[in-house]
């Protein structure tokens, strides 16, 4: 197990490309393992303090990695804990693996990914297994929790997988969905807009967007987009 | 001073074909070797192939439509090429920004590239944009078909004042010549229409797009302008449009020019389908070339689609609505006043898909079966894709056994569609070097530049590859990496990349037009006044673009 914890407070972002696989790598590999802060070119070393437990294919990131935007993009395989807060664009377009981060995440957490775990203890900001903007899908496969509360735009474009949210989240949930399914135990704001498939099932208070028509067990839309999706009450 | 030694130069307008010789430069010309002495930097050419730099005569590198293409495909913005230090930050998949542009041209061996649609009251934006782009030599044409002067002046017949409007509008613009994007049909779309064919009316003005594109030749010629009329004909896209390319083709019949052709056709792949329907659409690429090859007086470019991204910006406005609804993707619409319109979609084109290897087919025929001196080698950028591929390009005009190999990976509606398979034909070095460097020049009129005579302008590529030795029918492997990235790249005189790294920045020039001096003005003062104060969303005094106003231009006066 790797474990890296921030060296000072970052005034500005730090973007880290590291995955678990890292934790393989020779000490030297490690230490000189190239990140940015901000514009300039980093070693690892500079930025974070690095100790070893054992041998096997884990990272423990321990302190503040709010500022630190990237984690676990990629991974295929292994596990990444966070133990306090996490930065943008962890686990984006992740395969495999899982990550637990113990504190809050903010953006793009799950962008586009294609399989493995997230789980996230606090809150976590918007685009959750969205879409990079431009591009046709979101997240495809695998699972996101987040056991507290959601920005907006969760599980834009999403193709695939399952997004379950514990507290409440902000407007345009599943938007432009195609497939896979969103459950949300809280409240939410708008739902649905433009959907294709998929299922979003929320338990708490919603607002659906006017292309949906009453079914059976819910509603059925987004009718504009010729969509079959499925919001339903849980 | 530049003295390149032992090269092997191929300079189809004056006839050299892989020749042995030594250029020399001063002053960012091409000289004579007596001329050259003291200081002189050797350049030890020997085994390489010498040229003229590329001219890229149909590219859209600046304006409000790029710029909106770059705004609703972030996705494009994500592949970076260049990170900023001696260079400026370059970024971009297809669509690139404006410091990439030049960089790339100039990566390739290519020293200008020309803005083929300028809306006219995008000028200012137009040019601060092409200042915007490094290395290379630039121009825009101002578009002309729908714009409600010409209209008017053709409806009316007032021969004079659509000539003086014309003089008027490129000065203004700081433009090159007279581009016409669909005549009419763009006007029409303002009220949910089209003009498909040469004798549709355009609502509200009782003309025809045949009636505007005669008159604008026939007016483009008296005043004998740098460059021809260069057309974007009606109906793009449509099934059995061949047909209507070869009509408007035929309206130059009655004119001609002895320096150059009277009417350039653009891209016209787009314009090269036979067939009724989607089903059974075809090739009429040879058609087209029997009617271009016959007659002295059209040029063409080929708009030549390459498989993967593209973006589709065209000042069609109606045809970029047809290929929204045809392809469901993201669609953005742009109007501008009184004098046309935009559109932009992505795209991309896929092998597999058999509208898309027929587009592919196509291109390569006209390539193929239009005479070297009457087409130019264009993708159309960013529409057909990305000009950085236009050694694929070039190595599939020259190998039969490429194009075969290429063929087995494309949908196997090409084989029933189109005649590509069957044409044995391979352009030689000396012809591609000519569709790439010598004819566009001719095409713009630009006697300085795409060749390598005495008095041209410096502006030379090397390549590491020697034409004697190289088979570029079957090495065709060897001739796309080779032309992907130069030797050695000199602008105006001096070394701005070699072996595909950057050495060195600067700044091209703009080139306009000005034919200010042939019209008197007086004949439509009045008209402007009005159709300002009535029409335009800004006063005339602020319309336009002062040379001033520009980092390096170059008026041409039209004598």
């Amino acid at each position: 197990m790797l474990i890296l914890k921030p060296k000072f407070d970052f005034e500005i972002s730090v973007e880290a490309e590291i995955t678990p696989a890292l934790a393989l790598a020779t000490d030297e590999e490690i230490s000189n393992y190239q990140v940015y802060y901000g514009k300039d070119k980093a070693k690892l070393s500079d930025l974070f303090e690095i100790s070893r437990e054992g041998d096997d294919a884990k990272l423990l990131l321990d302190g503040d990695f709010s500022k630190v935007k990237w984690i676990g993009a990629r991974m295929d395989e292994g596990e990444i804990v966070v133990k306090g807060d996490i930065g943008d664009h962890c686990g984006a377009y992740m395969t495999g693996g899982k990550i637990v981060v113990e504190g809050n995440a903010l953006d793009w957490i799950g962008a586009e990914m294609k399989g493995g775990e997230i789980e996230v203890n606090g809150n976590v900001r918007n685009y959750v297994g969205c879409a990079y903007w431009g591009n046709m899908t979101g997240m495809t496969g695998g699972k996101i929790t987040v056991k507290g509360n959601a920005g907006n735009y969760i599980g834009e474009k999403m193709g695939g997988g399952e997004i379950e949210i514990m507290g409440d989240t902000g407007d345009f949930v599943g938007t432009e969905m195609k497939d896979g399914t969103i459950v949300i135990h809280g409240n939410c704001g708008f739902v649905g807009g433009d959907m294709k498939g998929g299922t979003i099932k929320i338990k708490g208070n919603f607002e659906l967007v006017p292309g949906f028509r009453k079914v059976e067990d819910g509603f059925e839309g987004d009718v504009n987009a010729g969509g079959k999706g499925k919001v339903l009450q849980l | 001073m530049l003295h390149i030694k032992n090269g092997i130069v191929i300079d189809p307008k004056n006839g050299i074909d892989a020749e042995k010789m030594d250029i020399f430069v001063k002053n960012g010309k091409i000289v004579e070797e007596s001329e050259v002495k003291g200081d002189v930097k050797v350049i030890d050419a020997s085994n390489k192939l010498v040229v003229a730099g590329g001219f890229d005569m149909h590219a859209h590198i600046a304006g409000s439509k790029i710029n909106v293409g770059r705004e609703m495909r972030p996705e494009e913005m994500r592949t970076v090429r260049l990170v900023a230090g001696k260079f400026r930050a370059s970024i971009g998949r297809v669509l690139l920004t404006s410091p990439a542009i030049g960089y790339e041209y100039a990566k390739m061996g290519y020293t200008s590239a020309f803005e083929a649609a300028q809306p006219p009251v995008g000028a200012l934006h137009t040019h601060e944009e092409l200042d915007a782009i490094p290395m290379i030599d630039k121009a825009a044409l101002p578009v002309f078909g729908n714009w409600h002067f010409v209209l008017k002046y053709v409806a009316e017949k007032n021969w004079e004042k659509l000539r003086t409007f014309i003089a008027w509008a490129i000065e203004r613009t700081k433009g090159f010549g007279v581009k016409v994007v669909n005549p009419g049909g763009v006007e029409a779309w303002m009220y949910g229409g089209n003009c498909k064919s040469l004798d549709d009316e355009v609502p509200g003005f009782g003309v025809t797009p045949r009636e505007i594109i005669t008159a604008l030749i026939q007016e483009t010629e008296n005043l004998n302008l740098s460059h021809s009329v260069h057309l974007h004909c009606n109906n793009l896209g449509t099934p059995g449009n061949y047909e209507t390319t070869i009509e408007s083709m035929k309206l130059a019949s009655k004119f001609s020019n002895d320096r150059r052709q009277v009417l350039h056709v653009t891209h016209v792949q787009f314009n090269a389908y036979s067939g009724s329907s989607w089903r059974d659409v075809g090739s009429g690429a040879a058609e087209i070339a029997k009617y271009v090859n016959s007659v002295d007086n059209i040029t063409i470019d080929m708009g030549q689609p390459i498989f993967g991204h593209a973006t589709a910006m065209t000042g069609d406005a109606p045809f970029q609505f047809t290929l929204h609804k045809l392809t469901g993707a993201r669609w953005s619409n742009k109007d501008s006043e009184i004098e046309g319109g935009a559109g932009i979609v992505p795209i991309g084109y896929l092998p597999k898909n058999p509208i898309h290897a027929l587009q592919w087919a196509i291109g390569l025929e006209l390539g193929l079966l239009v005479d070297s001196d009457k087409v130019v080698l264009s993708t159309d950028y960013p529409n057909g894709g990305p000009f950085t591929e236009y050694p694929y390009i070039m190595a599939m005009l020259m190998s039969r056994k490429m194009r075969e190999k290429e063929l087995e990976r494309v949908s196997p509606y090409v084989q029933k569609a189109t005649g590509l398979a069957a044409i044995d034909r391979e352009k030689t070095l000396f012809e591609v070097i000519q569709m790439t460097r010598s004819l566009p020049a001719r095409v713009m009129g630009l006697d300085s530049k795409g060749h390598l005579g005495f008095g041209a302008d410096a502006d030379i590529a090397i390549y590491n590859f020697d034409p004697l030795t190289v088979d570029v029918t079957n090495d065709f492997e060897t001739v796309y990496k080779v032309f992907k990235t130069s030797a050695y790249t000199i602008k105006g005189g001096e070394i701005i990349a070699m072996n595909g790294e950057l050495v060195k920045e600067v700044w091209g020039r703009t080139f306009w037009v000005d034919a200010t001096s042939k019209v008197e003005m007086e004949a439509i003062e009045s008209d402007l006044d009005e159709m300002f104060s009535k029409y335009y969303s800004l006063e005339r005094q602020n319309y336009g673009v002062e040379e001033s106003w520009i980092k390096k231009p170059e008026r041409l006066v039209m004598g």
